[in-house]
């Protein structure tokens, strides 16, 4: 059976990244930050006292990015590695992590543009470096014939028609 | 590609709707979430033109509950299934771990779904997939109306990987949790 690679996130890559998303917030004073994945599954978050959809947010956050990057190919650029949107209380900044995460900051009119732009590069690359120890990718071994079985069940009960409305 | 994240202790898998216009992809989630029990879903997201004709994708997130020590989610997505989209298709199917595709059984859409069963194949490979490497189940839609295909000819054309074909009338409920739970048991198998 063909097996497919997928993004591994291990307790200490978490542990890094969660340090550094909450060191991030407190330098821009920002409501929200957040890693989700590509495929648009949120990974983890900084957040006090804002808690937006988060699936809903990453769903479409990643689909905004795609379409994006998408609108950098027809327009000959070679990419668009970010992606802005100012609103009346909320701006949100999206930017690329690498190929499969992406970073999501939300943050008040009151946090100039050019400090989160910043402050975001330099965050990159240390998530970057966090994201590519690959050390831990052995534990994708949960997902077997047990998992598999016991899942089985999950669905049949989960999964059916609780007739209501 | 599930996103596994042990701190987290959480498994995300994303499963896409596929087929063509008016099969039946947004009726078979929006059935989904009106009779799923609430505490598993989450909100239903629809991005649709004024006529309620899906423009990039309706989502609905589903967990499941603590299986040895993991919490399971699948998130599901609807393509647009005007070909005019195609676009927007190809980046719903980003990062997908399984495709469950929706067939209007009835005989004047045999065009259709034929285009829109190759078209998924020239998605996939454009991103570096196929059908063989994913969790994959045909449902054959709208069996409760008249002139329609037989499953064993609707199956020659349009499943060529010997996936399972399961049988539905979407609109009426039938066939949408099987489908489901067809598709997602195929995402697990071809991960573990």
């Amino acid at each position: 059976m063909t097996t497919r690679r997928g993004l591994i996130i291990t307790d200490q890559q978490l542990e890094s990244c969660d340090q550094l998303l909450w060191e991030l917030k407190g330098l821009l004073n920002c409501t929200f930050l957040g890693l989700i994945s590509t495929a648009g599954q949120p990974i983890t978050s900084a957040s006090s006292d804002y808690h937006p959809e988060t699936f809903s947010l990453a769903s479409l956050t990643a689909s905004a990015f795609a379409a994006t990057r998408q609108l950098a190919t027809i327009l000959d650029e070679r990419e668009f590695t970010l992606l802005f949107h100012e609103g009346d209380a909320v701006n949100l900044h999206v930017a690329q992590v690498n190929d499969q995460v992406l970073l999501l900051i939300t943050f008040g009119r009151d946090v100039p543009i050019g400090q989160v732009r910043l402050y975001t590069q330099r965050s990159i690359a240390v998530l970057q470096r966090i994201l590519a120890d690959h050390s831990g990718d052995d534990q994708q071994l949960i997902v077997d014939d047990a998992y598999e079985m016991s899942m089985e069940r999950e669905m049949d009960q989960v999964f059916r028609d609780n007739g209501s409305e | 590609m599930p996103l596994v994240n042990f701190a987290a202790r959480e498994i995300n898998y994303k499963i896409v709707y596929y087929g063509c216009g008016l099969c039946g992809k947004t009726t078979n989630i929006q059935y989904i979430h009106r009779k799923i029990n609430p505490d598993v879903r989450g909100k239903l997201v629809s991005i649709a033109t004024e006529e309620e004709r899906t423009l990039y994708f309706d989502f609905l997130p589903l967990t499941l509950g603590t299986v040895r020590g993991m919490k399971t989610r699948f998130h599901l997505y609807t393509v647009p299934g005007q070909s005019y989209y195609n676009a927007s298709r190809r980046l719903v199917l980003q990062g997908c771990d399984g495709v469950v595709f929706v067939a209007d059984s009835q005989i004047t859409r045999l065009d259709e779904n034929v285009e829109s069963y190759l078209n998924l194949w020239d998605n996939l490979i454009a991103q570096g997939d196929d059908l063989s490497r994913l969790g994959f189940v045909v449902q054959m839609n709208k069996r409760d109306l008249v002139d329609v295909f037989s499953l064993g000819d609707l199956g020659d054309l349009l499943n060529h990987t010997g996936s399972p074909v399961l049988p539905a009338a979407a609109i009426n409920g039938i066939g949408v949790f099987e489908t489901l739970k067809a598709v997602c048991k195929q995402v697990i198998a071809k991960t573990s």
